[in-house]
């Protein structure tokens, strides 16, 4: 067998020469797009671990804070005063950054329900403390927290979910995105008023009211066989346009829901506790929007 | 003679020919520039043959021997498989020395050490895709290799100690790759770790099984001292072994010489001695041009598939709470996953891979036929080529196609959007997925065409899934796409369906997409590259 190889040992050395060429090239082909490549590369781990937050606060943070992080049982974190500088980050007097703070709260949690008008305490999520989740996976949550703050400084006066924090020493009505305004000396009319006329937010258009139901978590705690709802948290919705009438005696029925869903704690159906509603519905819907959901919910 | 002498017959100018003449041969250790000279130019050498100084003179040169036999010469007797594997061995070394430099073996660092390798470290993914792409040529250079060395019945006296040193360097690099595996602490390493380190645990008795794992793991379960003891196995342990080894290995190879052709050469010769003068081809030049140009063709080879072709995977951090769906071995032991499928651990696990391993050490003294021509050895080829056919049957059965398969809608998700890596949904990217609600019982326009082909690869999955289960009948799968975040999308893929005896069920799945996210499928030069081929052509079609 006389098998294939090259004998010339020029040809050896100019394939040599041709390897070496080749090598040069492509190492330098990686050399100039090394800085692109890797701006691409950090810009992802953000955005993986965005993603992967995203899957953590579905399971374990949602159902307190909202699907879309504006507060249910819980306070609402994709909010305006949440995110700027001047708002609940200095009420608190906290030293560090709003990043450190709320990656403080998820890993450490609220160490006490004393002095809190929230139903449920803040459980402890990092290892560390005792919780489920181990460091990355906090840090997971809090780069997902952290990605509304785009959406929440967008906000209008108006559109911020705040709901007070009873137990700080700032007062009620100074919190919230009026409450800062307040502060200066400013009703929200007057801020918008003096915001330049490219900035004037445009009101969105009004959503139906099915879509209202669910989007604004009546259907987890109320219970509505047209919504397909089965919540047991809240009343029983079913019977609604019957009873609505009689409840309070010189009411009418859209009177009454109406309040129910601005002020829920004004009037509370007997063996449901008061304060489990939340009272921001009036910011998060449009004057529109809640009348035509409380047809809706009036038609049987 | 001094210096005044010198001047006196050669001049100054002849002096310092002389100097440089001399400094030439010392740089060469021991060829003059004459010689050198005739070297390049391919003329025969003087005689006694002045080229086999720097044999004596050198070390490196000293361990390699002064000429072949020609036969030996030829590319297609050997491949060069050895050569290539010391090779590989050190590019290794010299990779694995400078990714050790980002890396700290703790399960709170080793991937976040991983991150930062890619995104902050200039040239770091190219290291590190040259590290895992060379690891993996070195399995199945050094593999062909023993399979060369098998065909030929090289193992055959007087090499049989040579065989036996290359089946502890095949196991020891085998168990190399392996330990590399665990240390970026992704899910693909943990879960491929843990599963191979149980296999130690069904050793006979149980307890040294315990033990082993134990020993392996630092732990009963994999976790800190795990990840340290591969890290210590992987860069100091294996490789000073294998050093070791190599070195025994060659030893025997120059000592022996390499086998020539069976025609040549009677089983038992001592043909390395004896090789005749007509046929001697002299390391200095002929053998070492050959073997520099083979080289740098091989590392330009490698380069240019490490930047063009492939990408290191990198799956999410290792999570001991979440199996993941499909766990998978690497591939060069995926037989040992066929292999386990069929009987129990410790049969199929330790005890028939350790008779295979020792029936392989002991191949060239269990072989007695005095022959290496192919025709005297019909029993030993077709034994072997029944062997690597089997391999072949069990790496097959190993693989995650013929895995053990989930229910159909966790299995169509997997498909479209999976757990791990890219998948179809999060290549088209986060600006091809149209927000809305999409079904796969409905024919609607959709906005772009690289959603259509995704809705309709959903809809394929969603049919090849009924015709394959009886209990997955008129089966809707339903693709609801929202914007969760400014440049978060949350996609959430739900199937229905009816099973055998009519009743309904459903299953539902989230995932998250972010603009700017990349899956290790996705990274790099390869990626863009590729994409810029494609668009050159498309747009050469549209001219």
């Amino acid at each position: 067998m006389q098998g294939i190889y090259i004998k010339s040992p020029i040809l050896k050395i100019l394939i040599g020469i041709l390897a070496t060429l080749i090598t040069i090239g492509a190492i330098l082909l990686v050399a100039f797009t090394e800085e692109i490549r890797m701006e691409e590369q950090a810009a992802s781990w953000e955005g993986r671990s965005i993603e992967n937050g995203a899957a953590l606060y579905a399971t374990a943070c949602a159902s307190c804070h909202g699907v879309d992080g504006k507060g249910a049982s819980g306070p609402a974190l994709n909010s305006y005063y949440f995110f700027t500088d001047t708002g609940r980050i200095q009420d608190v007097e906290f030293p560090g950054s709003l990043r450190q703070y709320v990656k403080l709260t998820i890993a450490a949690g609220r160490p006490s329900k004393q002095q809190s008008q929230w139903p449920v305490r803040m459980p402890t999520w990092g290892a560390d403390y005792g919780g489920p989740y181990r460091d990355d996976q906090i840090e997971e949550i809090v780069d997902y927290v952290m990605n509304w703050r785009e959406s929440a400084l967008a906000q209008t006066p108006y559109e911020d979910p705040w709901r007070c924090f009873e137990d700080v020493p700032t007062p009620c009505d100074e919190q919230g995105f009026v409450g800062l305004l307040k502060r200066v000396g400013l009703t929200p009319e007057e801020y918008l008023a003096g915001l330049p006329a490219e900035a004037q937010p445009t009101p969105p258009p009004a959503r139906p009211a099915e879509l209202l139901f669910t989007e604004m978590g009546c259907n987890g705690c109320h219970a509505l066989t047209k919504a397909n709802a089965a919540g047991a948290v809240g009343p029983d919705l079913d019977p609604l346009p019957q009873v609505a009438g009689e409840r309070i005696p010189g009411m009418s029925p859209e009177e009454y829901v109406y309040e129910s869903i601005v002020n829920p704690d004004a009037y509370i159906v007997e063996g449901f506790p008061p304060g489990v509603m939340p009272t921001n519905y009036a910011q998060r819907m449009s004057e529109e929007e809640i009348r035509s959901l409380v047809d809706w919910l009036l038609q049987p | 003679m001094s210096v005044q002498q010198q001047m006196r017959e050669k001049g100054p100018l002849g002096m310092l020919v002389a100097l440089a003449e001399d400094v030439f041969t010392r740089v060469t250790a021991g060829i003059p520039p004459g010689e050198f000279r005739r070297m390049l130019r391919g003329e025969p050498p003087g005689r006694p043959n002045p080229r086999l100084k720097p044999h004596s003179e050198t070390f490196l040169l000293h361990i390699r021997p002064t000429y072949y036999h020609e036969s030996v010469t030829r590319w297609t007797h050997t491949f060069r498989l050895g050569m290539l594997s010391t090779y590989l061995f050190f590019l290794e070394l010299i990779t694995g020395i400078l990714l050790m430099i980002w890396y700290a073996p703790t399960p709170e660092r080793a991937y976040q050490d991983m991150i930062r390798l890619l995104s902050n470290v200039p040239f770091g993914q190219f290291l590190r895709d040259l590290h895992r792409l060379g690891a993996e040529a070195m399995v199945a250079i050094v593999t062909a290799h023993m399979v060369r060395t098998y065909l030929t019945g090289s193992y055959k006296p007087p090499r049989q100690f040579t065989w036996f040193t290359g089946v502890i360097l095949l196991v020891v690099t085998l168990f190399l790759s392996f330990s590399g595996y665990l240390l970026p602490w992704d899910q693909l390493a943990f879960w491929a770790v843990t599963i191979g380190t149980s296999m130690a645990e069904a050793v006979p008795p149980q307890i040294v099984g315990e033990t082993v794992n134990l020993l392996a793991r630092g732990a009963p379960d994999i976790g800190a001292n795990g990840l340290l003891r591969f890290y210590l196995l992987h860069v100091l342990f294996l490789p000073a072994l294998l050093i070791l080894f190599f070195f025994v290995h060659y030893y025997k190879v120059v000592h022996f010489g390499i086998s020539l052709p069976a025609s040549e050469e009677e089983v038992g010769e001592d043909t390395a001695n004896r090789v005749p003068a007509d046929r001697r081809v002299y390391f200095l030049p002929d053998v070492a041009t050959d073997e520099l140009s083979f080289l740098t063709g091989f590392t330009a080879l490698l380069i240019v598939v490490t930047v063009f072709f492939f990408q290191a995977p990198l799956e999410n951090i290792a999570n001991p709470q979440q199996t993941p769906l499909h766990t998978v071995a690497p591939w060069y032991f995926y037989w040992l996953q066929g292999l386990l499928k069929i009987a129990d651990k410790t049969i199929a696990g330790v005890i028939l891979p350790g008779i295979l391993l020792v029936l392989l050490a002991a191949i060239p003294y269990l072989d007695f036929n005095p022959s290496r021509r192919g025709r005297d050895r019909r029993v030993a080829i077709v034994s072997g080529i029944v062997a690597g056919t089997m391999m072949i049957i069990l790496s097959y059965m190993g693989t995650p196609q013929y895995a053990v398969q989930a229910a159909p809608p966790v299995e169509i998700v997997q498909e479209l959007m999976p757990e791990e890596g890219m998948g179809p949904a999060r290549e088209i990217g986060y600006d091809n997925l149209p927000l809305g609600v999409w079904r796969t019982d409905e024919e609607v326009e959709y906005p772009n065409e690289e959603f259509a082909k995704l809705m309709e690869e959903f809809k394929a999955a969603t049919r090849k899934w009924q015709e394959k289960d009886p209990d997955f009948n008129a089966a809707v799968g339903q693709l609801t796409i929202s914007q969760d975040q400014p440049r978060l999308k949350r996609l959430d893929w739900y199937i229905t369906w009816f099973d055998a005896q009519g009743a309904p069920g459903e299953f539902s799945r989230s995932f998250w997409l972010h603009q700017d996210s990349i899956y290790w499928e996705q990274y790099g030069l390869k990626h863009r590259f590729l994409e810029y081929i494609r668009e050159f052509f498309m747009s050469r079609q549209e001219q």
